[in-house]
Order: C-alpha cells, then structure tokens, then sequence
C-alpha cells in the first residue's frame, strides 16, 4: 500500500490535483485574511484611531508621488488610442464623434483603469515590499510588542490616503488623458480642438464622473488593503519579500478588474 | 513573582520545540536561558511575550509591560532614534495623550542616556553601529517601564567589547528598573556576567538548571558539552 501511495504521489494527476487543492487554499486563505483585515480598518477608523501625521506622508506618497507615472501612462494610452481611432472616424465621416469617443472612453474606463495599474506598479509593490520587509526583520513584532496594533499604525493611513487621494489621482489623469486624445486628433488627423472638444462635452455626463470617482475611491482603498495584508503575512527572509510584493501586485490587478466589471454591469448595463 | 512559566507546550508541524516546561523568575532577578541553535530559547520568549501562543501550559506575568529587546534589534528603519524611543509613546492607546512633547523629549534623553548614548536622537537606524542599535533598542524597550524585559540574544553578533558593553547594560538596567529578565544567549561570558540563575534548554525539555557556577563546575553531562563546545555528549546537533 505504502508503495503504491508513493507511486501515486509522483504521478502526474496527483501533483495536477494537489496543486489545485494547495492553490485553492492558499486562495481562501489570502480572501479570509484580506477581508479579515479590512474589517479591522474599517472598525479603526470608525473608533478615531488614526494617526494624521502618517495619513499626510502617506497622501503625499500615494497622490503626488504617483502623478507623474500615472499622467504619463493615461497620457500614453490616451495617445495610442486616439492616432489610431481618429484618423479612421475622419475618413469614414465620423469626426464630430471623436472627442465623444475618447471622452467617453478615458472618462469611463481608462483613467481609473490605467491610474490603478499604475498606482499597483509604483505605490502598491512599494508598500507591499516595505511591510513584508518590517515582518521579516521583527519590526511587525516589535509593535506588538510594545502594544500598538499593527493594523492601526500600517494599515489604516495607508488604506484611508489610498481612498483619499486615488480619486483626484483619476481626475488628474483623465483630463491629461483627455487633451492628449484631442493633441493626438490634430496631429494626426486635422481634428482640430474646437471639433473635438464641442463632441467631447456631449460624452460626459454627471453620472460618468460620480462613477469614475467612486470606482477609484474603491480602487485606491483596495489596492492599499491587497498590499498591506500581502506584506503583513509575508514569511521567510528576501525570498519571502519578493513573494508577497508579487502577490500583492497580482492580487491588486485582479481585484480592480473584478471591481470595475461590477461598477460597470451594476451602472452601464 | 514577575514571570511564571508551567507545564508549556509548544510545537510546529508536530515537532514538540518546547515541551513541558516549567521556571520562575522574580522581580530584580535575571534568568539565562541556554542551549543549541534550534533548541526553543527564542520560542519561550515570544510565548511570554505573546506573539505566539502555547499549545498547552500557562505563562503568568504580573500586572505591567513586558519589553523585548530582539536578535537584530528590529528598530524601525522609517523613524528616527528619538521616533523609535518614543514609539509606544506616541502611538500606544493609553500613552498616546499621557505626555507632552517636551516631556517625551525628556523621557528620551533620559532612556538613552541610561544606555550611555546622547546627540543621536536624530540619527536613523541605518546610520548607527550593530552595538548602538542594541543600546537604542535598550532605551526603547524600558520607556514603558516595564515590569518584565526579555533579551533575545543580545550579543550575538557583536566583538567582545561591544559585548561587555551590552551585558554591562543588562545588569545597569536590571538594577534600575528592578525588572525580571530573561536573557536568552548562547555565549558563556553574558552568562556569567549577567544571570542570576541558568536553566538549559535541549530537544524542548529542561536539561539543567542551576547558577552560572554551577553550570561552570560541569558535574552535569548537558552542560559540560556545552561549556566545552564539544561535538560528544547527550546533545547531538542536527546534520540532516
């Protein structure tokens, strides 16, 4: 019996399945605790504790550090898209609706989208690494030991100045966004501002605007939440930082995803 | 009685690392807790100080703090060293509005010239030498006044001279703070310098215990090995 198990465990449906089943619980295990600790901000916050002098450093971090990648990559894709749209709808009679196209478009998906990729990138494997660091070096100890909790010192500025600051993060980033596409229509197809501002307008409503900001509010609290608890329950020595930073950047990019296929089947279907 | 230990239980992935241990140390007194790397010393310190819990046993403190002064001193990099004195200070629920800024100013000047240190309040962590880290986490663990402060291996790592420095400090801060200490090391000159009492740790049990001279007169099979680094004895290290 002990030989045929040990020749069932190194057979390819064993491993296929025990990967699954390990992965599947490690899944759950990450949900439960993310989850877990997201409770706990949410209680800390409610009951006042919170630290302003971390919350400003980490605004300043999450807000301003971040603008320039994120500008750049908003800009950027703004521009990919728009010398290729603009040029086509000017051949096919379509001009007047570019700037529609585009608003839409960067207004909508784009700006939040592309600013949480880029907030993930710069901001988010930044605090994952930094927490999962303080954990392994007993620093995440050291607090408790002293009797602060963890989850009020590292968490809550950081959870609470990603809900803060994303939202004028995405407003930045869209109107950046939005000139590069009309930048982009005249260069490479003679649109002209005046076209593509007069149909940009008529793209915008006030229900886009409330939408693309509570997205990103959910977007910068959930990123900061995702990377806080992946780096909180990082083990081992540098292997153990590099795991959770990848973790906490995975994570974070699934998660937004998810976040706004719901804003989008609960607002646009 | 500042720390009582009973009957403690401790295991990971069904590896007993303490298994059914039992001390006592007073007030103003000072335990070492020796033995091999991998022997349980560190994992009886974070039993007492709570960042694990035991499987079964009881751990009985009395009322206060309990400080720990850790292996790699584990100062926040981030925060100066006044921040990192100040911390509980600032940030502990029941400190937070206790003191003022000038009295926390004071608090620290006081702590760290108690571990012989001034004018680098405003140094970072990584600006300072192994020894000083050591000194400022001192100054950092006794600004609660604790009841109770545990050393995990506070001079590992060091040249011998920071090394006297650093046990003289375990003995200075133990007479000042009258506190019950345990200091878990594996070198014999902080054992014979700073403990009152000695207890051995080997494959989770307690092997010996006793005063650092009676460790020294190695009439006992455990701690003759140990004080002769010797490979044959009673403990076999792990080779696999």
């Amino acid at each position: 019996m002990n030989g045929l198990q040990k020749y069932y465990r190194q057979s390819a449906t064993y491993k296929i399945f025990s990967g699954i089943y390990e992965e599947s619980i490690d899944f759950f295990d990450t949900l439960g605790k993310i989850t877990l600790n997201g409770l706990e901000v949410i209680k800390q916050i409610f009951s006042g504790a919170i630290n302003l002098k971390e919350l400003i450093y980490q605004c300043d971090r999450f807000g301003v550090s971040s603008l320039p990648i994120t500008l750049s990559i908003v800009g950027m894709t703004s521009v990919i898209v728009s010398s290729q749209v603009a040029g086509e709808m000017v051949k096919q009679g379509g001009g007047n609706f570019v700037g529609l196209l585009m608003s839409i478009l960067i207004v909508r998906e784009l700006g939040s989208i592309m600013s949480g990729f880029a907030i993930i990138s710069m901001i988010g494997s930044s605090m994952a690494s930094e927490i999962a660091t303080m954990r392994v070096t007993e620093q995440i100890d050291a607090i408790k030991v002293l009797k602060v909790e963890p989850i009020r010192y590292l968490f809550v500025p950081r959870v609470l100045s990603g809900m803060i600051m994303m939202p004028f993060v995405v407003i930045l980033a869209s109107a950046f966004g939005v000139l590069a596409g009309a930048v982009t229509s005249d260069l490479t197809a003679n649109l002209g501002y005046r076209a593509f501002f007069d149909s940009a307008w008529l793209g915008i409503y006030m229900k886009d605007l409330s939408v693309s900001l509570l997205k990103s509010l959910c977007f910068g609290g959930i990123i900061a939440l995702i990377s806080c608890s992946c780096g909180y329950y990082a083990s081992g020595g540098a292997k153990g930082v590099g795991e959770a930073t990848t973790k906490a950047v995975v994570w974070s990019f699934v998660a937004i995803v998810i976040i706004d296929m719901i804003f989008a089947m609960i607002f646009f279907f | 009685m500042s720390i009582e230990v009973k009957n403690l239980i401790k295991a990971f992935d069904e590896k007993k690392v303490i298994n059914d241990v039992s001390f006592k140390v007073n007030d103003g007194e000072t335990l070492a807790v020796v033995g091999f790397s991998g022997s349980g010393k560190s994992t009886i310190l974070k039993l007492i100080c709570g960042l694990i819990t035991p499987d079964s046993g009881e751990i009985i403190t009395s009322q206060g703090d309990i400080a720990m002064v850790f292996q790699y001193s584990a100062l926040f990099d981030s925060l100066n060293v006044a921040d990192n004195i100040a911390f509980a200070l600032h940030e502990r629920r029941d400190l937070r509005n206790k003191y003022s800024e000038d009295e926390i100013k004071n608090i620290v000047t006081e702590k760290l010239a108690l571990v012989g240190l001034k004018g680098i309040e405003d140094k970072f962590p990584s600006e300072l030498s192994g020894g000083m880290q050591k000194r400022v986490s001192f100054a950092r663990a006794i600004v609660t006044e604790p009841n109770s402060i545990l050393y995990d291996e506070p001079t590992s790592g060091l040249d011998p001279i920071s090394s006297t420095l650093i046990e003289d400090y375990i003995v200075r801060l133990k007479e000042e703070t009258h506190a019950a200490s345990v200091v878990v090391t594996h070198q014999m000159s902080t054992i014979t310098r700073t403990a009152d009492r000695v207890i051995m740790l080997y494959d989770g049990k307690i092997v010996f215990e006793g005063t650092p001279d009676d460790m020294l007169k190695q009439d006992n099979d455990y701690t003759k090995q140990f004080v002769q680094a010797s490979l044959e004895g009673p403990m076999k290290m792990m080779t696999e």
